[in-house]
């Protein structure tokens, strides 16, 4: 396992320098794609100055608040969907319309409404994130072991005591996968609506860069994205650990048997 | 779906009070109207694009962006992910690139799109292939590696070459996995298109629906945002229809296994 992993990164890092020698020797036009070195001193020289760091901290913003507020709002209605059918039907149908929606085409409704303010930003990251997040907790609720619950109302617990100590426990490995699902969402719409509508944050700095040609900035700013994607799958994974022990062990019974 | 098939009368009474309160709250609010047309405008306007065959166009255009990202990104990642899920080797080689490339949100590639192909249809499908490419392969990668190794044994047992067992035993085993990565795909290539055409198209749906946001013809929007919606959902519904054909056999095995 180890020495594949090995064999991987040699050949990852021998395809970069493949590719700054190859740019080095001026046979790829410097205007698409720049030598590495170069990309990699812009990058750095960016993050030093406080530029990529900054719209950074603005895409960031405003991905974490749509984020939060799409948790706040789905994760409740998912839990009270999948617990009373009457719910689930009533909202059943104005699910069904809206999901098929490209997240996308939000950007330009949402820009008619807010502007080109942050507003906009959360509100379609909120509307994209909405379905896997409902639907994932919605699952999650519905398919409580019921004998679990059954225990609960035999001990005389109250509604809330169930829905707090048993059912929130024991869906939340499926509001954990709507939760990472939504992750990349977020990144990508914060991204896309930065590029349509947005003079900052981090997707506008990409876009923009192109647009003046300024090609190795363009791609510090992707190598920006990357390491962000990466660094907010491994906050996650490491956030889910802290908070859920409980649930990897089970998982590991469950696998081992 | 354990409910049951009769019809969703609490669903659809409210879907239609919203749509009421919608329709009347924008009739009676002179300010709303520019922001939210009444819903009977929104209607009649797509009726109209329709039948003068504008949006017919832009719809088409759309389409037909879509189905060839789509389809070509299919075709490379299965063959990929095959081949770096069959030879230990070859996925050994690109794990490394994959990890690197595959966390980057897919958008961030229309810029670089743009300055090697220009704006157009190419620039827009390749950042389609791409995009929709990463869950076909992550899936069929998985779907192979988790073959069981019997049923490869058996093929060779039974005289199969390296082509036939590719074909008639690992692909097979695969599949639903594969199902899996294409039905991923599909809303992420229609997010693209869309998306590329936005940020720098001069037609299709997404042109369309940023253009008429910008001379605030809002009833026009919202028209394209109803019908990219449509797309998006007979889509899928299509796919399901496909892979239920398609699938047909599964659902025997697995009837037979549960027996």
């Amino acid at each position: 396992m180890r020495a594949s992993k090995l064999n991987g990164l040699l050949f990852f890092l021998g395809l970069l320098i493949v590719w700054e020698l190859v740019a080095q020797a001026g046979l790829i036009n410097p205007l698409i794609v720049p030598a590495l070195s170069r990309i990699l001193r812009v990058f750095s020289d960016l993050v030093w100055s406080g530029q990529i760091p900054l719209q950074v901290a603005v895409s960031m913003k405003r991905a974490a608040a749509g984020y939060v507020m799409a948790a706040l709002v789905f994760i409740p209605l998912g839990i009270l969907m999948g617990l009373s059918q009457s719910v689930y039907r009533l909202f059943e149908v104005i699910v069904e319309m809206l999901r098929p929606v490209p997240p996308p085409v939000m950007i330009p409704v949402a820009m008619l409404f807010l502007g080109l303010e942050d507003g906009m930003k959360i509100f379609v990251i909120f509307f994209s994130c909405a379905w896997p997040i409902l639907l994932n907790t919605l699952d999650g609720a519905r398919n409580v072991d019921r004998v679990l619950l059954n225990t609960a109302r035999i001990f005389g617990l109250s509604r809330w005591k169930i829905i707090w100590n048993v059912i929130l426990p024991a869906a939340s490995p499926q509001i954990v996968t709507g939760l990472k699902v939504s992750l990349p969402i977020t990144l990508i719409l914060v991204v896309i609506s930065e590029m349509v509508g947005s003079t900052d944050g981090i997707g506008y700095f990409i876009l923009d860069s192109q647009r003046r040609f300024r090609v190795a900035h363009m791609y510090a700013g992707m190598l920006t994205l990357a390491i962000l994607g990466y660094a907010l799958n491994q906050f996650f994974n490491l956030f889910y650990r802290l908070l859920m022990p409980w649930h990897i062990g089970w998982l590991r019974l469950k696998d081992g048997r | 779906m354990n409910v049951g098939r009769d019809f969703n009368w609490a669903g659809w009474m409210l879907f239609a009070l919203l749509l009421l309160l919608w329709e009347f709250g924008s009739r009676l609010s002179p300010a709303l109207q520019s922001y939210l047309p009444p819903v009977s405008r929104i209607l009649r306007s797509l009726g109209e694009l329709i039948i003068s065959g504008q949006l017919v166009r832009h719809l088409m255009i759309t389409l037909s962006r879509f189905l060839q990202g789509y389809l070509l990104a299919a075709s490379i990642a299965v063959i990929l992910g095959i081949v770096l899920g069959y030879f230990r080797m070859a996925h050994s080689l690109f794990e490394a690139v994959i990890e690197f490339l595959r966390p980057m949100p897919s958008v961030a590639i229309i810029p670089v799109a743009v300055l090697l192909l220009g704006i157009g249809d190419a620039m827009i499908v390749a950042v389609t292939v791409y995009a929709s490419v990463w869950p076909v392969l992550i899936n069929t990668i998985d779907g192979v590696r988790h073959l069981e190794r019997t049923l490869i044994d058996t093929g060779r047992t039974f005289g199969l070459n390296r082509r036939k067992i590719l074909w008639l035993v690992v692909l097979p085993a695969a599949a639903p996995y594969i199902v899996t990565g294409l039905r991923i795909s599909l809303s992420i290539a229609l997010i693209l298109v869309t998306t590329a055409e936005m940020i720098a198209g001069s037609r299709g749906l997404g042109f369309f629906i940023l253009d008429q946001e910008r001379s605030m013809n809002s009833s026009n929007m919202y028209a394209g945002v109803v019908l990219v919606s449509a797309l998006g959902y007979v889509l899928n519904r299509l796919f399901v229809l496909g892979e239920g054909w398609a699938m047909q056999w599964r659902r025997g095995m697995l009837a037979r296994e549960s027996i």
